[in-house]
């Protein structure tokens, strides 16, 4: 912009995950000139080596048990064996289609495309690293989405093949007998989930008091005891120590809760034990963009503007929850805000879905949320049990829990956990950032049959009528 | 042992205050009775004293917002405590997480749903960003207190007359990066100061009046000569004793008066069961100017005080309103309000009502005027006096008359002396 020259773009994009993808797209939609400048490939993490990948296995774990173990319902099979390798060419057709599509709608909305390491020289310049050499890129605003990378330990480092990311872990080509998994959070109990199905025998070491930190417990407790019944095995409170490599796998050496040193051998460890933002080596350190003290990710108002005038920035780089749909929004806040539009990420809801099997969706507040703010509430749960369509599709297991504030009856917080409530979530985000009541949701008519029903059904048994439920509240 | 900390009582009829001014941080070691944060309710800023000597462990809510009483404030521990959610850390010999996991930080990250926040749907709060409307501050007239479109446009139009309002107005990124490069750096031309403390009150309260009461302003002047005249003995008196005697007490005086024959004035309307109240006592609200905006201290039991008790008594509140020591009960109970600019005075007033009272006396200056007396031009120390109404209680015939009678009291003091 010095000296009055118009920019090349209005905006420059840097990553093209689902947050600065969707938020280029935006831009475009407004008549915004703008390029994305991507590292490695378009999509980033969601569509090439984490959500989409791993939906896909998990996907193909479901039928592969499924078709093995439906006896109960007549189905005999033949013995189901595993191509692993076709796959993973099955999973590369749906991650191409993906990406492919993401290029699509780049190009159809007219926004450009990079690939190449970008570095934020000011907040009106980007340089960017192509294999043809470097492009300067005058711009009015940045939006950093670089979003965050898996962290391993010091005593087990990624090595690609023995000791693996979930990167690694969604590209076997073969299915492991044994893996460690180090680190119960979600991506660890999904892999975990969907590898046991497979076959492998898996053993979760968590070093906190339970596995899925900050996830309401009784949905905790309904997981648990079905990865258990795939052979899993869990250490909780308890210490990975060391990895040593073996010729065909590592000796991996943990303490458990109660003292014991115990050595596993196992072909494969798993290490997910957390992810740390992207927020180094591209120049926005020297411009003073401003970062949290713990963890290191970039600040942002509610406008996504950091501290720098015209740097934005969406998405895991901005610390978590690490989810895919909460950086989409952000990009598109981010990108309204760049166009001059009075936007805001305001959304009181933030879903999370977690795909083991049983699946846990949760909106809104835990109940020790709730009760540390002073809040009084009500609950409602329903097991999936007393649901005519979870019995009918032999999948029993779980319960619906929704939180009211006992002064209002508005919904403050929701906790699924069973078959498909992924699917199910966003009604109960709806009703959250509606505002709605118990009395709302119970009103409201659910189609019969299905699993939302018990949706309904727990907002009926919080006003202490529901006609399918006879136990009492909890 | 953590400690919750709840927002305790703070003064009657309270139930929220607004969080004007963390005072401590997380972290932070406290002694009993030390400030913690500044609340702000209605028009008294009190600073909550901690209960114990503890470390501060966490901090609930940020500066701006409204926090409901009995709601946790924050949680004090011992000295050497650590924070809850720090706990387990201590057990791993693994480093501890750097940052929480994809996904598993999605429930403790979840947004509170309450917590001052207006309840609206995402598209009326969009539409409220659009039309520049901070929608945490306009009162919601949908079921359990929503915020509905219909809410939102009504302050949108009620805004454009509040200038508080369209200084808070965003400036869109485009706007200031496309300004011509005269090296005017972003952000000079404007400054944004948040609606919050004493000026959102005062915004609120006067939102509230005008949008509720059906106003309308009475004009009428009074010949202040006996009045200026028994001020001026009246100085020596109070000088003697160190009393500052101003016009206001013998304001107040003649307003006590016309209250108790015209009982009307002295009332409120109570909307929720739509009845009037009319009060038996009489307390006068004393608009007040500080620099951090306008404060309306009350002189209780106005009607049972001598013009010198009025005048000590105008004096100190003055003073506490300035040196921003007005408590609870200094502010509250009025039952009908007097304002004046003192000096300025100006020529006529429109004042709103302090609602929900359903009169407002406005005071302009006393100034040498030629007027008519006995078919001649003669000079008297005029005053105007501006009175509003709300007429839904107040009819025009009823105000006349009681401002004619506060009028016949200032011309002759002799009828509230003897």
């Amino acid at each position: 912009m010095e000296g009055g020259q118009t920019a090349d773009f209005d905006c420059v994009v840097i990553g093209g995950g689902p947050g600065g993808y969707v938020a280029a797209i935006r831009l475009a939609q407004l008549k915004q000139k703008v390029v994305v400048v991507e590292r490695d490939r378009l999509g980033g993490v969601c569509l090439n080596y984490g959500c989409i990948p791993s939906k896909a296995l998990i996907h193909a774990a479901h039928v592969f048990e499924a078709a093995g173990h439906s006896e109960e319902l007549g189905i005999r099979s033949g013995g189901v064996s595993l191509d692993a390798e076709k796959l993973q060419a099955w999973k590369g057709t749906v991650v191409a289609k993906l990406t492919g599509g993401v290029a699509q709608l780049l190009k159809g909305n007219g926004a450009e495309a990079l690939i190449g390491d970008a570095t934020v020289a000011s907040p009106t310049l980007v340089e960017v690293t192509t294999k043809v050499g470097v492009k300067e890129l005058s711009t009015r605003a940045v939006i950093v989405a670089t979003g965050a990378s898996a962290i391993d330990l010091p005593f087990a480092r990624f090595d690609g093949a023995t000791v693996i990311s979930s990167k690694e872990a969604l590209e076997l080509k073969s299915i492991p007998k044994t893996m460690v998994v180090i680190g119960g959070g979600v991506i660890g109990l999904e892999i975990a989930s969907c590898l046991a199905k497979f076959g492998t025998k898996i053993t979760v070491i968590e070093m906190l008091e339970e596995v899925l930190p900050g996830v309401d417990v009784d949905c905790i407790r309904v997981v648990k005891k079905a990865l258990r019944g795939h052979g899993v095995e869990f250490f909780t409170k308890a210490a990975a120590r060391n990895v040593e490599k073996t010729g065909s796998g590592a000796l991996v050496t943990f303490v458990t809760e109660e003292g014991e040193t115990k050595v596993v051998e196992v072909d494969k460890v798993l290490v997910s034990v957390g992810l740390r933002p992207n927020v180094e080596g591209f120049g926005i350190e020297a411009l003073g963009v401003k970062r949290a003290e713990k963890g290191g990710w970039v600040l942002t108002d509610d406008r996504q503007a950091t501290n720098v005038p015209g740097i934005y920035a969406i998405g895991d780089c901005t610390g978590p929850p690490y989810l895919a749909h909460r950086a989409s929004k952000q990009g598109i806040v981010a990108a309204e805000v760049i166009a001059g539009r009075p936007s805001a990420a305001d959304f009181r809801a933030m879903p999370g879905a977690i795909f083991t099997d049983p699946e846990i969706a949760t909106v809104g507040l835990t109940e020790e949320q709730a009760k540390a703010q002073g809040m009084e509430i009500l609950v409602g749960k329903v097991p999936f049990g007393a649901v005519g369509k979870s019995i009918a599709i032999n999948a029993p297991d779980g319960f619906v829990k929704l939180l009211f504030d006992k002064n209002t009856k508005a919904i403050v917080g929701a906790h699924l956990v069973g078959a498909g409530v992924s699917e199910i979530i966003s009604e109960l985000a709806l009703a959250l950032e509606l505002g709605a009541t118990a009395d709302d949701i119970a009103l409201t008519v659910h189609p019969h049959p299905t699993m939302p029903e018990g949706i309904m059904e727990a907002a009926e048994a919080a006003l202490g009528r529901s006609i399918h439920f006879m136990g009492a509240r909890r | 042992m953590a400690f919750e900390f709840k927002l305790p009582d703070i003064g009657e009829g309270v139930h929220e205050g607004e969080i004007l001014k963390w005072l401590v941080s997380e972290g932070d070691v406290v002694k009993e009775d030390q400030p913690l944060v500044e609340i702000m309710t209605d028009k008294v800023n009190a600073a909550i004293p901690s209960p114990r000597a503890g470390k501060i462990l966490k901090r609930f809510g940020k500066e701006g917002e409204v926090i409901r009483v009995g709601s946790v404030l924050m949680v004090i521990g011992e000295a050497g405590e650590s924070a809850p959610a720090a706990g387990p850390s201590a057990v791993a010999a693994a480093p501890s997480h750097p940052a929480p996991e994809r996904g598993t930080g999605m429930g403790a990250a979840a947004p509170a749903v309450a917590g001052g926040k207006a309840q609206a749907t995402p598209a009326v709060r969009k539409m409220a960003r659009e039309m520049a409307v901070n929608i945490d501050s306009v009162t919601g007239t949908g079921p359990g207190g929503r915020v509905t479109e219909a809410d939102v446009k009504a302050a949108a139009s009620g805004a454009k007359a509040l200038p508080v309002r369209s200084a808070a107005l965003p400036v869109p990124a485009a706007t200031r990066a496309a300004l011509p490069p005269a090296s005017i750096a972003p952000g000079e031309r404007e400054e944004r100061i948040p609606l919050r403390g004493m000026r959102k009150r005062i915004a609120d309260h006067m939102s509230e009046a005008r949008h509720r009461a059906a106003h309308f302003t009475y004009v009428d002047e009074a010949d202040m000569g006996e009045i200026v005249a028994l001020r001026e003995r009246a100085k020596k008196v109070g000088e003697a004793k160190g009393i500052k005697i101003t016009f206001l007490p013998f304001i107040i005086k003649a307003v006590t008066h016309a209250l108790k024959d015209h009982p009307m004035l002295n009332a409120s309307l109570d909307e929720a069961r739509q009845e009037i109240v009319m009060k038996r006592y009489y307390n006068i609200g004393v608009a007040t100017n500080t620099d951090q905006g306008l404060v309306v201290p009350v002189i209780h039991d106005a009607d049972r005080r001598s013009i010198l008790e009025l005048a000590r008594e105008v004096e100190a509140l003055a003073e506490k309103a300035r040196t921003n020591k007005l408590t609870l009960p200094d502010i509250q109970g009025s039952t009908f309000t007097i304002t004046s600019v003192g000096k300025l005075g100006g020529v006529i007033s429109t004042p709103i009502v302090n609602y929900p009272e359903v009169a407002i006396l406005g005071v302009n200056k006393i100034d040498k005027k030629a007027v008519v007396r006995d078919d001649k031009v003669a000079i008297r120390q005029m005053m105007n006096l501006s009175l509003s109404l709300d007429h839904r209680v107040v009819d025009g015939y009823v105000g006349a008359v009681f401002l004619a009678d506060v009028i016949k009291y200032l011309e002759d003091p002799n009828h509230f002396l003897l």
